[in-house]
């Protein structure tokens, strides 16, 4: 699991350019979206959609599904440990 | 004082290859949208809006060979401006002695064909297309390609409106032009926008868009000329308006800004009240996105006298780049034969949508209002009368003298220097390009002491050069997969001037210019007439290019 978190933090920062962010500035626990968190957006909701599909096979029906997942690092790795088919 | 005559237009889209055969399915209701025939893609599952044409039967009916290359975009172009010139009657005599122009719409305009970005390219081959083997000799003329992504065509009428009305030409062919194309078909596909039904503008279960195809043309003309020359008058253009959302690279505000203050410009320009429009063509695409803030800016433009609205997106597709013109020709036409374009495929009433028209026969439509907006913020509106407006000259003609404050960039070095600017969240996304735009812009805007520009112009020859190709790169290695969303929205050459747009919160005239080497003295030109019009006293152009590197911003400001 741990391994996993890990391995999504080191994605994030890579698929979205998060420059000068590492991946122990990311709490696993915190919002990835809007206020008190990463401040991502709904351009970065879609990367992440492509690098489920890419990196682990998942192809998610529609940005709304999205929404619901990427709510936390740990929330991801806990859909993509479920859902993995690569 | 004079006023603007259409004298001519010409159509071809996925309801039909002449006027007469789209009206007959607008009057039929009958779409145009179904799986995909001609475009090599594996993506059978994504309703399209094709021309029925063939590459090969659309060069046949342009009597060139089937072995000649020309992107399918040109070729569509080209077989609608030769029945735009022929249905105004324009013959090698009447043109000659005359300055005509050709503005042309085009955004992805044959990127695969040519792997070349060059938008100007696809105007210079219509102009071509169109004179070869034809009665019609137009290769002379004066090129100017707009892209401005899904408005690129009524913003190329609105310009070719002003231009003939400073007297810079005798004659505009206007209008746009756009193939459908695995490049932007696999773009839009990232962008999870596109509807795996045929689309439903409006309804409470839209999913989103079905892309389309096609190409229109207009004859535009000062109306005393015209008439001197016995032309007969479609209609006259009384009003328009060109604005930026400001708000999202793709996406649309929640209020709906941009689209409500092109249609207050549109509408304060005509002279008219909401309850003199008679009937509105929605840009209506099918997104929730976009039906909704559109619906928005319709309820804050025309409060309780909404007129009948309608989008014709589900009976043609999204016909990006070409729709600005294909739908005011769409207007046309529903003018001519006095009726309301239905709403195809409208069930559902959404609470956060307008309820659109139904078709409506004998309706006379004495005043059209035309929506067209695109990526980039990129919002324009087009109001078509059937009778003439004297309004239309600049309130506040008079010659300017322009000063001219600069920044060029010199070394690619130089761009650390963005961070004193913005923040690395906010340039995290940006190519090499861009942030030599933000750059030269933020430092041009510094120098002669302004906070936010009157107005955005920007001039590229190449575009977005750089993620095209990344993006054609990932269609080839990887067949159709994993086109990275970012690098889509950030393709079209509108890229620049939307994003400046947004982080100076310019909600003013914005526009793109794509015309090879031109296309600065296109910008610089287009800023001068601006300020002539009284409609800025300042404007932000820039010049930049990938091929080679370069970036230069310039404010041209009235003294």
């Amino acid at each position: 699991m741990n391994e996993l978190i890990l391995e999504l933090k080191e994605e994030i920062i890579k698929v979205l350019n998060l420059e000068d962010i590492t991946p122990e500035d990311i709490d696993p626990k915190a919002p990835l979206f809007g206020a008190g968190g990463l401040g991502l957006d709904s351009i970065d909701a879609l990367e992440l959609i492509v690098l489920l599909e890419k990196r682990y096979g998942i192809r998610l029906a529609s940005a709304a599904e999205g929404k619901t997942i990427f709510t936390s690092v740990e929330n991801i790795s806990k859909y993509v440990s479920e859902n993995r088919k690569r | 004082m004079s006023s603007i005559a259409i004298t001519g237009s010409g159509i071809i889209c996925a309801i039909g290859n002449d006027k007469q055969q789209v009206c007959e399915s607008l009057l039929a209701e009958k779409t145009g949208i179904g799986e995909l025939r001609h475009l090599p893609s594996r993506h059978k599952e994504l309703p399209v809006g094709e021309v029925k044409m063939s590459d090969t039967e659309l060069k046949q009916a342009l009597g060139i060979s089937p072995t000649e290359v020309f992107s399918r975009t040109a070729l569509l172009g080209a077989y609608a401006l030769r029945q735009t010139l022929a249905d105004a009657g324009l013959t090698p005599e009447s043109l000659k002695c005359k300055r005509v122009t050709l503005i042309s719409g085009t955004t992805v305009g044959g990127t695969e064909e040519c792997e070349q970005y060059s938008c100007g390219n696809n105007t210079k081959a219509i102009a071509e297309l169109t004179t070869n083997n034809s009665q019609f000799s137009i290769f002379n003329c004066q090129l100017s390609t707009i892209s401005t992504a899904c408005s690129s065509a009524l913003n190329a009428i609105i310009l070719g409106t002003r231009m003939l009305l400073m007297g810079e030409t005798d004659i505009v062919l206007a209008g746009g032009t756009e193939a459908l194309s695995v490049f932007h078909l696999n773009g839009f596909n990232s962008l999870m926008i596109l509807d795996h039904q045929v689309c439903r503008p409006f309804d409470a279960t839209r999913q989103g868009l079905n892309l389309g195809e096609g190409a229109a043309y207009l004859v535009l003309e000062r109306t005393n000329e015209a008439r001197l020359r016995k032309a007969n008058i479609e209609a006259y253009i009384a009003g328009w308006g060109n604005r930026c959302d400001a708000f999202h690279q793709t996406a649309t505000s929640e209020n709906g800004e941009g689209a409500f203050l092109a249609m207050t410009d549109a509408m304060k320009m005509a002279n008219l009240h909401p309850e003199d429009i008679d009937y509105i063509n929605a840009h209506g695409t099918g997104t929730p996105d976009n039906d909704k803030a559109e619906s928005t800016a319709l309820h804050r433009v025309f409060a309780d006298a909404l007129p009948p609205v309608s989008s014709t997106k589900s009976l043609t597709g999204h016909t990006t780049s070409a729709s600005g013109s294909i739908e005011t020709v769409i207007c046309l036409i529903a003018m001519h034969n006095r009726f309301v374009p239905g709403n195809y495929g409208w069930k559902n009433k959404s609470a956060e949508c307008i309820t659109p028209s139904a078709f409506m026969p004998n309706t006379d439509l004495h005043h059209v209002l035309c929506n067209s907006f695109g990526f980039g913020g990129n919002d324009s509106s087009l109001i078509l009368s059937d009778h003439e407006c004297q309004n239309l000259s600049p309130v506040n003609f008079h010659l300017s003298t322009f000063t001219y404050t600069e920044s060029e960039l010199n070394e690619e070095e130089e761009l650390k220097a963005l961070r004193e600017y913005i923040s690395p969240m906010e340039s995290r996304r940006m190519c090499q390009l861009m942030k030599a735009a933000f750059l030269t812009s933020l430092r041009a805007l510094e120098k002669a002491g302004i906070n936010k520009p009157d107005a955005i112009i920007i001039a590229t020859e190449h575009g977005m050069f750089e993620n095209g190709k990344k993006i054609l790169a990932t269609l080839n290695e990887q067949g159709e997969e994993g086109i990275s969303p970012t690098l889509f929205m950030q393709s079209t050459h509108n890229t620049l001037a939307g994003a400046l747009a947004i982080h100076l919160g310019c909600h003013g005239y914005n526009i793109t210019y794509s015309q090879g080497e031109e296309s600065l003295q296109w910008a610089i030109q287009d800023a001068r007439r601006l300020i002539q019009e009284g409609k800025a006293e300042n404007v932000l152009v820039g010049l930049h290019d990938e091929m080679p590197f370069y970036s230069k911003s310039i404010i041209v400001k009235k003294i």
